[in-house]
């Protein structure tokens, strides 16, 4: 549960101005590639541990795969097309190498050319892909990968493990510039190449053509999977002209990659689209799709798209309207699901009043989120109560407060703390007055609707509320300086539950939480290599925050995908993305 | 004359050392750099650190003034940030995407206009002056994104005439003519918007000036020895209704290539506008500071254009 903290514009605005919807690349999407995915570990041949159906009641059509209801309404674009996938996205950067790609965009293009060890299942586990199997030792310091034998890129050269040791070092070098944390992974003998003060990086031992053996320094639970989805990059091709230390000849590859996955990239044209073929000698049977392309779009005319059959599927902001005119459209799939990630109200735990639990239960019993959530997304949200997606593995609501909205329980607490109501009727303590100054964001549809809620029933509870709204980046600039009392946003979620977004110190905690009970189970949780056991960590850690409160916890909302009812055998989750099962999808 | 041109040449190199430096300051007093702008969850401090030093961010800010000025005084723009590619190849790659679509509106608003406004002017008060004064002001008034939408949702959902947006035709692969026709049916309605938008103002600046040519004497005596009423219209009076339209005309090149970018959006035209904008929210500072630069420049040449070729024109300011 790596988590990301998300634009508020990104989280829903794009559609709602034209401006704002310019942000382009801010848009953020949910993984950033080459991120250090995170997935929960465990022996590669037990079997895969199902996400519990952990749902609370879900309101009728607001989830799930609607099929189309008339493919007779298909257009004659889109139905005449018939071995040509057109994949509607916002326009890649033409960086195709998955050590360098940044975007999702970039992502959905590169990782269908790129192959890797390991690849994200629907649940959110890993399973093998260029592995044959891996060995992990029991100290959970040495992970041995044995590849597949006989794999071939489209050029017609073997992959070895010797490609797979190359990437590591382009990752390791001091002139790598693109967004993985290599150095996070503690590979043995890492930081001495990336300081040149090694030929080597001492931790990786080739044992033949498709063993290799990687050595770390620190175990946790998601190593074995983080050094699986280190892409295959051939080094005859990226590694030539390779000097320890400046990689700036690999830039000119970025748009003329060579992987083994199951398409090549035939053509691209810059803003316009990214023209694929299928590889027919894929190590898992060639893709039975031949042609696929990425147009460019924008979320202007990507409904118009759609409905004219320039192309066949695209990612749409879910609402009311767009989910009613999708389906009312009739040859397309409309698959909703939950996104992985979830808005907040933070606190700010240098002040002395929110450092007192029972105040943020107060703040919370006292708020009615439900009425918030639902005047922003209708039915396509659920009000939620632990920092964690409802279809993760870790989801527990075993012992978790539902926090109803209740004025007298939230007043209640309020005078157990000692603040007691003034003559004026605003709630005071020591001689402070409780005041709660909220930095809201300028153009948010969630602030717009929360602040009057929180108002009328801050008020309700005798706390002093005033707004001012600013710039996001202003308020992530008060928030960095700790000069502010509450301010909602937005974090995005990892298929693994390790976070440190709510852990002392950690990387990602800016607002000053501090809990020694949740630093421990996470601690636990990260090192725990036992599945069921880590599981437990986890209950118990959330159970914890639900109780102690870092954050306002307010939504998770849905994402969803707009298919084309003649295309067959996609598998979409909030975990697995379309490019990982077109090389099994079918056209009609 | 060759003296003036290389004065004003010259006085273009003090003028684009101030543009840059006020450019450059602005980038660096905005808050955020690349790296923050990227919003990685997963960047730790040593990380970020690293890029900064990779990107050369961490140095003062003099010194990379001094470091971006003196590549660029060489030709080297730097690498884009989020492109990773040379400043001058990204640019390549989408301004004439802009440029194709700028010049035909250019060509055809100016036509239009010049025959609008001198009709108009020749029968003020008409109803054909009236007619032409409501529909140009209905289409200068309309926002751009606003009727964008609403041609698609005609021509391209409706009628089926033209595809809803991008520049090609995904997967067609088409060569020569059949290219050419492919993305002449893309362009049409992003032309056809941006002529509207771009045609009412110049419209109401012809009309305005031919209406001061021809209540002048030299008309009247045109007109009084007997001249067609075309010639004097068309050859007389237009000419020197024009003059100052060689203004406009120079401000005109640097938004050949600056790009559209709401009508960019709602057409998904790959052109530079879009790109340069994200460039901003990204701070992506090598892109956005080279093709700043770059419009500055073309805005000094156009001016620099125009006042040459207004001498061309009008032998009474002709310089000696």
């Amino acid at each position: 549960m790596r988590k990301r903290m998300s634009l508020l514009l990104v989280m829903m605005l794009l559609s709602f101005s034209v401006l704002a919807a310019c942000g382009g690349s801010k848009t953020a999407e949910p993984a950033t590639t080459g991120e250090t995915v995170t997935e929960p570990a465990k022996p590669a041949d037990e079997t895969t541990p199902q996400p519990e159906p952990a749902k609370e009641a879900t309101p009728a059509g607001s989830e799930g795969l609607y099929e189309a209801a008339d493919m007779s309404l298909n257009p004659a674009p889109a139905a005449n097309r018939k071995d040509t996938l057109i994949v509607g996205m916002t326009s890649p950067k033409g960086v195709f190498n998955p050590l360098y790609g940044e975007t999702t965009y970039d992502k959905y293009v590169f990782d269908v050319i790129f192959d890797y060890f390991l690849q994200v299942k629907g649940d959110g586990t890993y399973e093998n892909s260029l592995a044959d199997s891996i060995d992990v030792s029991p100290d959970g310091l040495k992970y041995t990968f044995h590849l597949k034998p006989g794999v071939k890129y489209t050029d017609g050269s073997p992959v070895t493990v010797k490609d797979y040791a190359f990437a590591l070092k382009v990752l390791h070098d001091a002139s790598y510039d693109g967004p993985i944390d290599i150095l996070s992974f503690k590979v043995k003998g890492g930081q001495d190449y990336h300081d040149g003060k090694a030929k080597d990086i001492s931790g990786i031992k080739i044992i033949d053509d498709n063993t290799i053996e990687i050595e770390v320094t620190e175990p946790t639970a998601y190593t074995r999977d983080t050094l699986g989805t280190v892409p295959f990059i051939p080094e005859a091709y990226y590694g030539k002209g390779y000097k320890q230390g400046d990689l700036e000849y690999i830039k000119a590859l970025h748009d003329k990659p060579l992987g083994s996955g199951p398409y090549i990239l035939k053509s691209f044209t810059p803003g316009q689209e990214a023209d694929l073929e299928a590889n027919p000698n894929y190590f898992k049977g060639a893709p039975k799709i031949k042609n696929l392309i990425y147009k460019a779009t924008t979320d202007e005319t990507k409904l118009a798209m759609l409905q004219s059959g320039e192309i066949d599927m695209d990612h749409v902001t879910v609402n009311q309207d767009n989910v009613d005119e999708l389906q009312g459209m009739g040859f397309l799939d409309v698959n909703i699901f939950p996104t992985n990630g979830y808005g907040y109200v933070a606190f700010n735990f240098k002040e002395k009043k929110f450092q007192d639990q029972k105040v943020r239960q107060a703040l919370v019993y006292g708020l009615n989120r439900k009425e918030i959530v639902e005047g922003v997304y209708g039915k396509f949200a659920d009000v939620i109560n632990i920092p964690q997606s409802k279809v993760s593995w870790a989801y527990t609501n075993e012992g978790i407060e539902p926090y109803d909205f209740n004025m007298d329980t939230a007043k209640k607490l309020l005078d157990d703390a000692g603040w007691k109501v003034g003559a004026d009727g605003i709630r005071e303590k020591d001689g402070e007055k409780f005041k709660i100054n909220f930095s809201a964001t300028a153009d948010n549809p969630v602030v717009d609707a929360l602040l009057p809620i929180m108002t009328k029933n801050y008020k309700e509870l005798g706390i002093d509320i005033a707004a001012e709204t600013l710039d996001f980046n202003a308020i992530m600039d008060k928030k960095d300086k700790g000069d502010f009392d509450m301010f909602f946003a937005a974090w995005g979620l990892t298929p693994d539950p390790d976070s440190t977004v709510y852990i002392t110190k950690g990387a990602q905690n800016d607002v000053g939480y501090s809990n020694k009970t949740v630093d421990e189970w996470s601690d636990k949780g990260k090192k725990e290599l036992n599945f069921d056991k880590r599981k437990e960590d986890y209950k118990a850690l959330y159970q914890e925050l639900n109780k102690d409160l870092p954050a306002i916890f307010m939504y998770q909302r849905r994402d969803m995908w707009a298919i084309n009812g003649r295309v067959n055998g996609l598998e979409i989750t909030p975990y697995k993305d379309f490019i990982y099962s077109l090389y099994t999808a079918e056209l009609e | 004359m060759r003296q003036y041109m290389i004065r004003r040449l010259l006085q273009i190199i003090p003028t684009l050392i101030g543009i840059s430096i006020i450019v450059f300051a602005i980038s660096a007093m905005v808050p955020g750099d690349y790296i923050t702008a990227q919003n990685n969850p997963n960047m730790s401090k040593e990380k970020a650190a690293q890029l900064r030093q990779i990107y050369g961010l961490d140095k003062p800010v003099v010194e990379r003034y001094f470091v971006w000025a003196g590549n660029m005084l060489k030709g080297n723009l730097g690498d884009s940030l989020s492109h990773k590619q040379p400043v001058t190849k990204v640019m390549n790659n989408y301004v004439w995407n802009s440029f194709i679509i700028a010049f035909c509106t250019l060509v055809l608003s100016w036509l239009i206009a010049v025959f609008a406004g001198v009709f108009s002017a020749k029968f003020q008060y008409s109803l054909f002056d009236k007619i032409v004064t409501l529909l140009i002001f209905i289409c200068m008034s309309l926002p751009s994104f606003f009727i964008g939408l609403l041609l698609i949702k005609l021509f391209a959902l409706e009628f089926k005439m033209f595809p809803v947006g991008g520049m090609t035709t995904a997967g067609i692969n088409a060569h020569g003519w059949a290219h050419i026709v492919d993305v002449a049916k893309h362009m049409f309605l992003p032309t056809l918007v941006l002529t509207m938008l771009s045609t009412g103002s110049l419209t109401r600046y012809f009309r305005t000036s031919m209406l001061e040519v021809i209540r002048q004497d030299y008309i009247r005596t045109a007109r009084a020895k007997g001249l067609k009423e075309r010639t004097v219209i068309f050859k007389h009076a237009l000419r020197n209704a024009l003059l100052p339209a060689i203004t406009l005309l120079g401000f005109e090149l640097p938004a050949l290539f600056g790009g559209a970018i709401i009508l960019e959006r709602v057409f998904v035209w790959p052109g530079i506008g879009q790109v340069y904008l994200e460039s901003i929210n990204m701070r992506d500072y090598p892109f956005m500071l080279g093709f700043t630069i770059f419009i500055a420049v073309l805005t000094l040449l156009g001016n620099l254009l125009s006042d040459v070729l207004y001498g061309v024109a009008d032998p009474r300011i002709r310089l000696k």
